[in-house]
Parts: C-alpha cells; structure tokens; sequence
C-alpha cells in the first residue's frame, strides 16, 4: 500500500510517534520533566504484546484447545527436536516462537474473535499497567533530582531496561530477536492504523482538555517556578506524579500500534534514538507546550525525512555503488542537521506556546529581585 | 574639579525604570555615601556608573570624559573599581590566587610588585596565601576583595554594602580599611551602606535616595542630625 | 571449585577500562562545569580516537606489533579528538548557546552530532580501502596489541598504557589548573564567571580550551580501550556512553576531579564486581539453593547504573557534593 511515496509502515511510525510526542510533550512541554527515557515505556506496550501477550495467548489456547496444543508441540518435537513441556513455553522460545504463533496462535484467535476482543483489552490493561509502575519508578528519581540529573538518570535507566535486560534476558521477550506479538486481526497493519488513529485522536483530545484546565495550568507553574509553586499551594510532587504516570501509559499505547504493525520486532529497535531522541526533536522542531505544535513538529518532520529517505537513492539510483551508499547515510546526517538548524533558527519550534494571560508567579520574583 | 560627575541619570533593567534623574558629583579623596531603603536603586546606581546596569539617557563623567557607553573591562581599565556585595571573591581558588586573578591583565612583574605592596596593608592575608578563599571569615572576604581591587591601583572605588551580614566587629574593621584608603592612599569612594548611622559617620558626602530619586544630597553630618529625613527613611533613633 | 578472586591479567584489564571511563568521565564534567553542555556525542568524539589508531595500524604499524603505536596513537588522538571537540563547540554548541537555547536544548544538539558523526565515521570506514587491512569497518584491532612480561603476568600492552597514561594526564590537567595563569583563570571561570569577566579573562577563550582538553582525554582514553572493544566500529560507543555518564554522575557532574572518581569506580564495578558477583553466584549460591545459573557476566552495564542510583539516593550532588570533613568527623566521632 503506497500512497504518493508514503508507505502504511511510514504511516503506522508516524501514528506511533504522534502519541509518543504528545505523551512527551505532557512531561517535558507543559511539566518540564525532562524525559530522556521515553523508549523504555513505548517498549512496555511493545512488551505488553509480545513477552506477555503471547505466552497469555497461548495459555488461552491450552486451556480452550488443548488438542491443538498437543499438536503444535508434537510439531515442534518433530521438527526442532525440542521437548517443550507447555504450549506458554514454546511461544516463549526463541527458536519456537515464530512456528507456534504463525501456525497455531494466529489462526486460533482468528476462529474465535470473542477472545481476540478480551485478549486485545487484556495487553491495552497489562501495557497501561506495566507503563504505570515503571512511570513509579521514573517519578520516584523525577520528585528528587534536578533537571539534568534526572535526564541523564531516565536515559541510563532506559538504555538498560531495553539494551542490556530485555537483550540479555531471552526469556523475557526473546532477547535481540524479539518475540512475535499477538495477533490481533488477519490484516493487522488496517488494524494497527486503526486502533492508531483512535489512539491518537483521543489522547490528543485528552491532552487538550488537560492543557487547558487548572490541571494544566498548575502543570505551567510547576515547570515555571517549582518554589513559587509550592507557595502557592500547588502538590507539586503529585502533579510531578500524575504526569509521569499518565505520560508513560500513553507512551505504552505507542509501543502497543508499533508492535501491532510488526508483529516480529526486535528489542532493540526500541532504542534511545528512534524512540528518545527523535520525539524530542519533533517536539523542539514543533514547539513546546503546544500540542498541536507536537502533532505539526511529528508531520513536518517525517515527511521531510521520508522525501529524504525517497529522494536521495532515487537519485543516487544509476550512480556507483559508494554513492548509493553515502545515500543511506546522508539521510541519517540530514535529520541531524535539520534539528541543529531548528535549534537555532526556530528554539520556540514552529507553533511556540501560547504566552498565559496573566503574569507568571516567577515573572514577577524576577522584578522583584531586580 | 569633580573626578566623577553624574548628569540627569536615568538608568534600570530592560524594562524596569529604576533611577529617575540623578545628579551628583564626587570629589577627589571624598567618600560618597549613598544611602536609603530598601529597593531605592542605591545597588543600581552603583552597577549604572560601572555599565552593568542599563542607562537610559544621561551622562557619567569620569576625568572630564564621557564613560557612559563604555562596557565594564574599559571602565577597569582606566581607573574604577567596583566590589559587588557578594561572590566578590573566588571561593574554590586560594588567596594567592585571587590576588594573582585580580591582576590577570597586568604585567606579570607587576602583579608580584603589586600583590607585595597590597599584603603589607593587609597583613593578616600573609599567613593564609595558601589557604582556598572559602575558608576566611565574612569580614575577612570583604577584605579580600578589597585587597583583589587595590591591585589593580583604581582611582574610584565602589562598595556595595561590605558591611551587610558582618559582625559588628567585623564590620568596623572593613570600614576603618575604608577610611584608610581614602586618607592613606588618597583613593576617592563611593560606598553604599545598608547601616546608615555607620556610614554617615565616615562620609563626606551624603545621597538619600528615596524609590530611585534623590531625597537628600548635601553633607553627611548634615544628614545626619536632619530628624525628619533620618527617621523617616534611615530607622535613626531620635 | 571457583575462582572468585579475579586473575591479575584480568584485574589489569578492569583496571585499564576504568582508567578509560576515568578520563571520558573528567572530559564529560569538564564541558558540564564550564558551559552546561552535557554532551551525548563524548564517547564518539572517544572512538575518533579509537579510529586513529586503525588508520595508524592500516598506514603505519602493519607489520606487527610495534610499541612506538603506543606513543604516536594516544597523542595523534589527544589532537584529533581535541581538535574536533573544539570544532564542535565553536561551530555548533557556542551559537546554539548565544542563541538562548537552555540546558536541555543544548542536550538535544549533542544527540544530534552524535547521530551525525556516527553515520559520517561509518560511512567513510565503510567507503574507505585500508591499505593492508581488508576492510576498515568493524575491525579488531586487538592483535596489534602486543602482550608485555611485568610482574610475572601477561599483560596486554594497552592495559599496561592506559593507567599510565591516565595518571600522567590527570598530573599534567591538574599542574596546568594549578600552577599556570591560564589555568587559575580557567578554575575562576568555572566558579563565577562575570567576576572572571570583570578581571578581563576571556572566557570564550577558556571554554574553548575546555572543550579540546576534554575532546583530547576522551581521544586518548578511545585510542587505547579500542584494543579491547570487540570492534572499532563508531557505534561501540553507544553503550560507552552509558557508563560515561554513570561516571561523571556519581561524581557529581559539578567537579573534574570527581568526575575522575567517578568514572573510575563505574569502570571497577562494571567489570570486577560483575565478576565477582557471578562467580559467588554461579559457583556457590546457584549450586546450593538449586537456582539456575545466570550470566551476571553480561549484566556489568546494570551494576553502574545500580552505582548511580545508589549515589544519587544518598548524596544527590555525587561524590563531589558530599562533606568528606564532615563525614570524618562522624567516623572518627563514633
């Protein structure tokens, strides 16, 4: 499917990063908690779907067919030579994982599609509560550390959640090859852009209406003025809390439409530049504390690298082999040089924020002490 | 002839206006003290005459020159000092070398010359050369970034309230080295002090300055006894 | 039985690794006290050096293992990666900066140099035609490493190299902090720079310097741990950077010196302690209690950030933000 030259994948990234940005934006826009971690929790959604939900799959399919069961395992005796003592065992396998999904998890699920509705509100609930207790953790660092501590502390505590632990561990979620997710539709990239679209067009709503109530004023303050905050009443560790928590839960829904229109993806894939770095540059490119500055920067962003990605083998086409590999590189190179020309010519992005109608709290101690 | 005269100042922060038409002159060897209350501009005059603070319109005449668009390291240059109330001295580096820092631009031979001659006025900084900056006393900071001004031979100096936060007898003795670079070294002053009855007592000359206007300028000891003044703006008992 | 007690061969390679993460910890700090940059891109700048070094094998040293690498290497790096740090702050950092972007903006454009770097190093490792090495991308240069008697151990040269050099360049940084005029005034910019400005230090000058001095240390400490790095390829330093900014954390962010500390506790426990632990685990707790053996060996990058947490919960300014007198005190006291 390849509408102009956008493919569905660059459709189904860019869905993803929407929700990752305005999720981003919520934290580091409004709150300014600097989030420097963002691809542990998009990866929790991924996990969601795939260490747990197809262990949870095939659970289910023991238990409802246990015949079918019996049969993938004799397969896999057959066929790996490996003896697993459970259907949940083999789909965590490395080397099982993608016979047992395919062949046996698949189409079950298609037969049955009142489990596919209760598997599918299953992982959004294990994504929202994996998000949520590592939002915990991150706010427990968040409440405690000052701005460049703590961005240095979530990038560190992501590299290892997703590097070193889900890499390492091949239990969890099949080391570096990943597991396959659950399948949730018979063409589950519709699906993904789908449930995508909902996603997105609700936390947008969300962010809005949160922007725009006292919520998202006292959110203002605490990013403004942290002490003047908490003068003026505010529970600036709550609010801190509250946003973290929520930020983190949206993030995850981003990790469960990446992985939806996957299926097979590696954990590391969910790395700190693709899932850190690139949502905070579409977030400087669009402007902070704006969502619709968020969705922009998102759009502006991908577009100019899918032209790019497009553009540059199209014409290195025909040329040597070493320009069509330079190709491949001056697009990375391009992305970095479009942030460095944004950071300077544009700090505020392109919709900056919305100045508030009264005067800060720190505006006005800065007069003062002057 | 007057070594600084201060025409219809107008001077502030971006935005906010703080000084409102100031006119005064100091004298050679006079020590100028501006006083008033809290939030009057007393600070901003002093960091308006240096080029920290922005001026408005008006003119800062130093040695029959215009200086009033001249950026602070010009200012140093020929000849004016200012000490900031704090941070005035390098905490992290050693008393020896916060002399040498004050000389940074001067010729090495003559910093060795000048760091001499400044630790014979003040002796006490002899034994603690090597001691890190953070380790002396308030009064003996203030006294630091005194000795760190002297090096460079400045003709006008600026205090900025280096009594505040002293012990009295610290106090006192920042202030007698005040009066001793007037008298002794012949140097002019310009001190802002936040205990008007301390400095009333040693000035010549006397700037009241009330919400950024001038509410009093003439003799010190005039001020003084002035009751009315004294104890509507300056908290002097009777 | 199991040995828990690491060997000396490999006590010198831990050793040498903090020695390493000691240097691009100090160079990290370095650049954070004096213009607020915490930059993403350090441990690439590191792998130019890293880079050097196979250039000097592929061009030079070919032929055998040749101590002279050892000398020529570590400091055609110290300028290279100097030279380029400079570079860096002067065309990118210092006009971002001018322009008002705050801490976490400058962050960002580090992020972004990074990712540039990388894909021009890659590009032209992967374009370029070694001399005598087959390919230049992804290399182990570890043959080139000769192996030296000393104490009656094996010890790899590079192992041997990097401790003393890193001593000899925090000697050499300390001597020019303290005993040189520029580099009093280079410690005064760091503690107040409008004072140092107001005694006519050029503090543009002093951030520049900052900024080669620490692209040079983390040259030096790249071109010497590239002969344990598993390739020389640019993107080992992907998890590098992680330990480097464990270290300078723990350290504090707010000293060099510290920094040092810190990076090189990081270094110490991400390999003696990672293997302390999983031979105490998998030699006797495992086979005891029946649990499954486990490759803790693979986790080192968990004990630093384990480290930083630590550090963080009980002094959230680092080492460098405890009272050590204090803490004396209280010892001596009880």
């Amino acid at each position: 499917m390849e509408f102009l030259i956008f493919s569905d994948t660059w459709l189904i990234l860019l869905i993803a990063y929407i929700i990752t940005t305005i999720s981003l934006n919520l934290e580091a826009g409004y709150t300014g908690i600097p989030n420097f971690g963002k691809a542990v929790f998009v990866f929790m959604g991924a996990w969601a779907a795939q260490g747990i939900g197809i262990r949870l799959a095939a659970w289910i399919v023991e238990k409802q067919d246990p015949a079918l069961a019996q049969e993938a395992l004799e397969f896999l005796k057959n066929h790996l030579g490996q003896d697993y003592p459970s259907l949940v065992a083999a789909a965590a396998d490395t080397d099982a994982n993608r016979i047992v999904a395919n062949q046996y998890i698949y189409p079950f699920l298609q037969d049955h599609p009142m489990i596919v509705a209760m598997l599918f509100i299953a992982i959004v609930l294990i994504a929202v509560g994996l998000a949520a207790i590592m939002g915990l953790i991150a706010s427990y660092a968040a409440l405690r550390l000052r701005e460049e501590y703590l961005a240095i502390l979530l990038l560190s505590f992501s590299e290892l959640m997703v590097m070193v632990i889900f890499r390492q561990t091949e239990s969890l979620n099949g080391g570096p090859k990943g597991l396959w997710a659950v399948k949730f539709a018979a063409d589950n990239r519709v699906f993904a852009i789908i449930f995508g679209l909902v996603v997105v067009v609700l936390v947008y709503l969300y962010a809005e209406k949160l922007a725009h109530s006292p919520m998202g004023r006292a959110m203002r303050a605490v990013r403004d003025d942290e002490i003047a905050a908490g003068v003026y009443g505010r529970d600036v560790a709550g609010i801190r809390l509250k946003v973290i928590i929520v930020s983190s839960i949206i993030a995850s829904l981003a990790g469960l439409v990446y992985i939806e229109a996957n299926l097979a993806a590696q954990s590391l894939s969910f790395d700190r530049v693709y899932w850190t770095f690139f949502p905070w540059a579409f977030l400087i490119l669009g402007g902070m504390a704006n969502n619709k500055g968020a969705v922009l920067g998102v759009i502006v962003f991908m577009v100019l690298r899918r032209m790019i990605d497009y553009g540059l083998p199209q014409l290195a086409a025909g040329h040597s082999a070493l320009i069509q590999m330079a190709a491949a590189y001056l697009s990375n190179i391009l992305v970095g040089i479009i942030i460095l020309l944004v950071l300077y010519f544009r700090p505020q992005g392109i919709l900056p924020e919305k100045p508030s109608k009264t005067l800060d709290f720190g505006e006005i101690l800065k007069q003062e002490e002057a | 002839m007057a070594l600084l005269e201060v025409k219809a100042l107008n001077a502030g922060y971006g935005r906010f206006h703080i000084l409102f038409d100031l006119d005064f002159k100091v004298e050679k060897q006079e020590i100028l003290i501006i006083v008033g209350p809290n939030g009057s501009g007393k600070s901003t005059t002093l960091k308006a005459i240096f080029g920290i603070a922005k001026v408005y319109s008006g003119n800062i005449i130093y040695n029959e020159k215009d200086i009033t668009r001249l950026p602070p390291h010009a200012k140093a240059r020929i000849g004016l000092a200012y000490l900031p109330q704090t941070d005035n001295v390098f905490a992290e580096l050693t008393v020896e070398e916060n002399l040498r820092m004050a000389g940074y631009t001067l010729p090495p031979a003559l910093v060795e010359e000048r760091v001499e001659k400044v630790l014979e006025s003040f002796p006490f900084l002899k034994s603690k050369l090597k001691d890190k900056a953070k380790s002396l006393s308030g009064g003996q900071r203030q006294l630091l970034a005194m000795a760190m001004t002297l090096i460079r031979e400045p003709d006008l100096i600026m205090f900025d309230e280096p009594t505040a936060g002293l012990a009295p007898i610290a106090a006192k003795e920042v202030v007698e080295k005040i009066i001793w670079l007037r008298d002794e070294l012949g140097k002019t002053i310009i001190l802002v002090e936040q205990n008007a009855k301390l400095g009333l007592e040693i000035g010549d000359n006397a700037l009241l300055l009330v919400s950024g206007r001038i509410a009093f300028y003439g003799k010190a000891q005039e001020l003084l006894e002035n009751k009315d003044l004294g104890r509507l703006y300056l908290g002097l008992a009777k | 039985m199991v040995e828990i007690i690491p060997s000396g061969v490999f006590l010198m390679s831990a050793i040498a690794y903090a020695a390493a993460l000691g240097l691009l910890s100090m160079g990290l700090s370095l650049t954070y006290v004096t213009t607020r940059v915490a930059n993403f891109a350090h441990a690439t700048i590191g792998m130019l050096g890293a880079i050097v070094m196979l250039f000097l094998i592929d061009r030079v040293y070919y032929e055998g293992a040749s101590y002279q690498l050892f000398i020529v290497g570590p400091l055609l790096s110290f300028v290279v990666a100097g030279v380029f740090a400079m570079i860096m702050y002067l065309l990118v950092m210092k006009p971002l900066q001018d322009k008002g972007n705050d801490v976490i903006g400058l962050m960002i454009a580090t992020f972004a140099i990074d990712i540039i770097l990388l894909n021009i190093l890659s590009f032209l490792l992967n374009a370029m035609t070694g001399k005598h090495l087959p390919k230049l991308y992804g290399v182990n240069i570890g043959p080139w490493d000769p192996t030296i008697q000393c104490c009656g151990l094996e010890l790899k040269a590079s192992n041997f190299v990097l401790p003393i050099a890193a001593v000899l360049l925090t000697l050499i940084f300390h001597l020019f902090l303290t005993k040189t005029k520029f580099g009093v005034a280079m410690r005064a910019t760091i503690e107040n720079p409008n004072l140092a400005a107001v005694m006519g230090v050029n503090t543009n000058l002093v951030y520049t310097v900052s900024w080669f001095v620490s692209g040079a240390l983390a040259g030096v400490a790249g071109s010497l741990i590239a002969f344990s790095l598993k390739d020389t390829s640019p993107n080992s330093s992907a998890l590098i950077i992680v330990s480097v900014f464990a270290g300078s954390i723990v350290g504090g962010l707010t000293s060099i010196y510290w920094g040092l500390v810190g990076g090189f506790i990081v270094g110490l426990a991400e390999k003696l302690l990672t293997s302390i632990i999983n031979a105490l685990y998998n030699g006797y707790f495992a086979p005891a209690l029946g649990l499954p053996e486990i490759a803790i060996i693979n986790y080192e990058k968990v004990m630093s950030l384990g480290l930083v947490i630590i550090v963080l919960l009980f002094a959230p300014q680092g080492l460098a933000g405890v009272d050590w007198s204090k803490l004396k005190q209280k010892i001596l006291r009880r």
